[in-house]
């Protein structure tokens, strides 16, 4: 199924603009509205409350590594890599119908938004997949304000590996001061030497290491070139990991960036543990960075998570002009926070979910996934993984039964166990969690995240109020991960 | 501990001949830098007169692939030594009787983890199947058991 046509556009009135919407930020969809509304004194302001949106899945083509770069082959949303970044407003609607032009099934997953079940992409768990050439409304009102994104739940290793991400961004009732907002929407490619994407997708030892991580990062779809900065500017950096399997570690040389919020959610402002932002698969981290540095130096952006693999992933270039101004500007880095249900620790229902399973797992996938003997967790297409010794393959499907299941207004007290020898970013489907305790220490700065990152061997201790019926969806985020059995349902009646 | 440590590395000595040439024998092993058996493995090798040059990446599987490694037959790390591929945790003896022999081969593997392998902890169970494999699209054969 291909666009409405712009005719079509022009008959719904003034969604005419929202033809162009990769083009124009919202801002700009609402001055060029109220244009409109300025020569038809009949028509109000915005036409609807309703955010409006219309987006293909679709086969493209994107040049990864430069304007010189080789073309590569890529699966894209609305015909870029990543997809475009959709504006949403705190607390008002938005309806977006997604269009499936690839030869497979697809679901969008709205990832990080409390919204209905029904809307959170997950085939056969949530809705029925999108088929090749038909459509999908998602109807949400998000609650949340931050910095969240989008992707598929469907063959979600091929189709987040060949590109299908974008920023979703809610924006605050008002404004935050700062001089720019900017998104880093990070994706990790494995590229042939030629530059298309390499085959090998669901590789046994990816599944049960670390996953399918690539050798090309990019910064809203392309190697990035310098970042150009202003000295004296307060800049709000929303950094979004849609990388499959990468998982970094950012340290800005010569500055000292603040965490404003984690997956969205606003926590107390923060300078992170050694300067260093660690941001794993589906992560958000916001940072505020005051440019204190010099006019017309240069400060590089280092990633050194793995060990003896850092590299410099950009380079923040300082303009010559003098500073804008003497001092960082005074007004509060602090973001307002969201309506989160507070958690009754008191009263919570206590579950645990331990991870279990892949490379130097000590055999404890065995009569799981069949290892037996052979060390070898995921070969044939076999689980290497579990949870709770229960292998969850893929990316939903009807059926799923719940590890544990919640009564409506329950706070959840649920402790994370690692007993791998692999990080894991645990995502949870349609809530946020309070992040109370990392191996017994408690985790300050009222932390809530819906991707929580487990170290080896680590145990995290969270809580939620399960506020929100239906089946949901926890697992890793690590997509060979999930697909190999890091993954588990539970439900909220 | 360095004494039991030496001692291990004499009794390994006095047990298994050395190469007909004593000198080291270079190799490089790309491994996933959090993989950690892959260092004992390593380890073990070098205590059998090779020098290891260890590179942590994180393609590993695309780089057994452009090796030649079948994907389903992958070892948890690709060792290239003296123009041949050894993937996964090949004893020693038969990585001497690959450079002895030297036959027309891209390389050998042993697939996945096997308890017991060395490098890994834990009994050995089972048979362990080493496999030759070439470039040019032919099905793997057996290159040795154990």
């Amino acid at each position: 199924m291909s666009r409405c046509s712009p005719s079509t556009e022009i008959a719904k009135g003034i969604r005419v603009h929202s033809d162009f919407h990769h083009l124009i930020s919202r801002r700009g969809f609402l001055i060029a509205a109220a244009g409109v509304a300025a020569s038809a004194p009949m028509r109000p302001v915005r036409a609807s409350a309703t955010e409006e949106r219309r987006i293909k899945v679709a086969p493209s083509q994107a040049r990864l590594t430069g304007t010189d770069g080789p073309q590569t082959p890529v699966w894209a949303y609305d015909g870029t890599v990543p997809g475009p970044t959709l504006r949403l407003r705190q607390r008002e609607p938005a309806r977006i119908v997604v269009d499936n032009g690839l030869d497979e099934d697809t679901t969008v997953h709205w990832h990080g938004i409390r919204l209905p079940n029904a809307m959170d992409g997950v085939p056969g768990l949530t809705q029925k997949p999108i088929k090749p050439g038909e459509s999908f409304v998602y109807e949400f009102t998000p609650p949340d304000a931050g910095t969240f994104w989008y992707h598929p739940h469907a063959d979600s290793l091929v189709q987040l590996g060949r590109g299908l991400a974008g920023a979703l961004i809610v924006e605050e009732a008002e404004p935050v001061a700062v001089d720019r907002d900017l998104l880093w929407l990070l994706q990790d490619w494995r590229l042939a030497k030629d530059g298309q994407i390499a085959a090998g997708f669901g590789n046994m030892m990816d599944a049960a290491m670390s996953g399918r991580v690539g050798n090309v990062v990019t910064i809203n779809g392309t190697v990035p070139a310098d970042q150009l900065v202003k000295a004296g500017e307060r800049i709000r950096l929303r950094l979004a990991n849609a990388s499959l399997a990468r998982i970094m570690a950012l340290r800005f040389e010569g500055h000292r960036p603040v965490v404003v919020a984690i997956d969205g959610q606003p926590c107390d402002p923060h300078e992170p543990d050694s300067g260093r932002l660690v941001l794993a698969p589906a992560m958000r981290i916001d940072v505020m960075l005051d440019m204190q540095g010099d006019p017309g130096k240069r400060y590089a952006v280092i990633d050194d998570f793995y060990d003896g693999l850092a590299y410099t992933l950009t380079t923040l270039a300082y303009d010559e002009a003098p500073p804008l101004r003497a001092h960082p500007l005074d007004a509060p880095v602090g973001l307002p926070r969201n309506p989160l249900p507070a958690p009754d620790l008191a009263g919570a229902e206590r579950q645990e979910i331990v991870l279990q399973g892949g490379m130097m797992g000590g055999g404890k996938l065995a009569g799981v996934g069949g290892m037996m003997g052979m060390g070898m967790p995921g070969m044939n297409g076999e689980a290497a993984w579990a949870i709770n010794g229960t292998s969850m393959t893929g990316d939903g499907h009807a059926g799923m039964a719940p590890q544990f299941t919640l009564r409506r207004g329950t706070t959840c007290h649920l402790t994370m166990r690692n007993e791998t020898a692999w990080w894991h970013p645990m995502h949870i489907h349609g809530f946020s969690m309070s992040v109370l305790s990392r191996n017994g220490s408690s985790v300050p700065h009222r932390q809530w995240q819906d991707t929580v990152l487990l170290a080896p061997k680590d145990t995290i201790e969270c809580a939620f109020v399960a506020d929100n019926p239906g089946d949901w969806m926890l697992h890793c985020h690590v997509a060979d991960h999930q697909m190999a059995g890091l993954m588990t349902v539970f439900r909220v009646t | 501990m360095k004494l039991t440590y030496r001692l291990a590395a004499l009794a390994a000595l006095i047990a298994t001949p050395l190469p007909a040439v004593a000198a080291t024998i270079e190799a490089v092993m790309y491994k996933n830098p959090q993989c950690s058996c892959c260092e004992s493995y390593a380890a073990y090798l070098e205590q059998n007169g090779f020098k290891v040059d260890i590179k942590p990446v994180n393609n590993l599987s695309q780089i057994s692939s452009d090796a030649g490694v079948p994907a389903d037959l992958e070892g948890c790390h690709t060792l290239m030594v003296d123009g041949y591929v050894i993937d996964g945790l090949v004893p020693i003896d038969i990585v001497r009787k690959l450079l002895t022999e030297r036959p027309a081969i891209s390389g050998i593997t042993l697939a996945g983890m096997p308890t017991g392998a060395p490098g890994m902890g834990g009994e050995k169970s089972g048979t362990w199947t080493i496999y030759a494999f070439t470039k040019d699209g032919k099905a793997p054969t057996v290159y040795a058991t154990r």
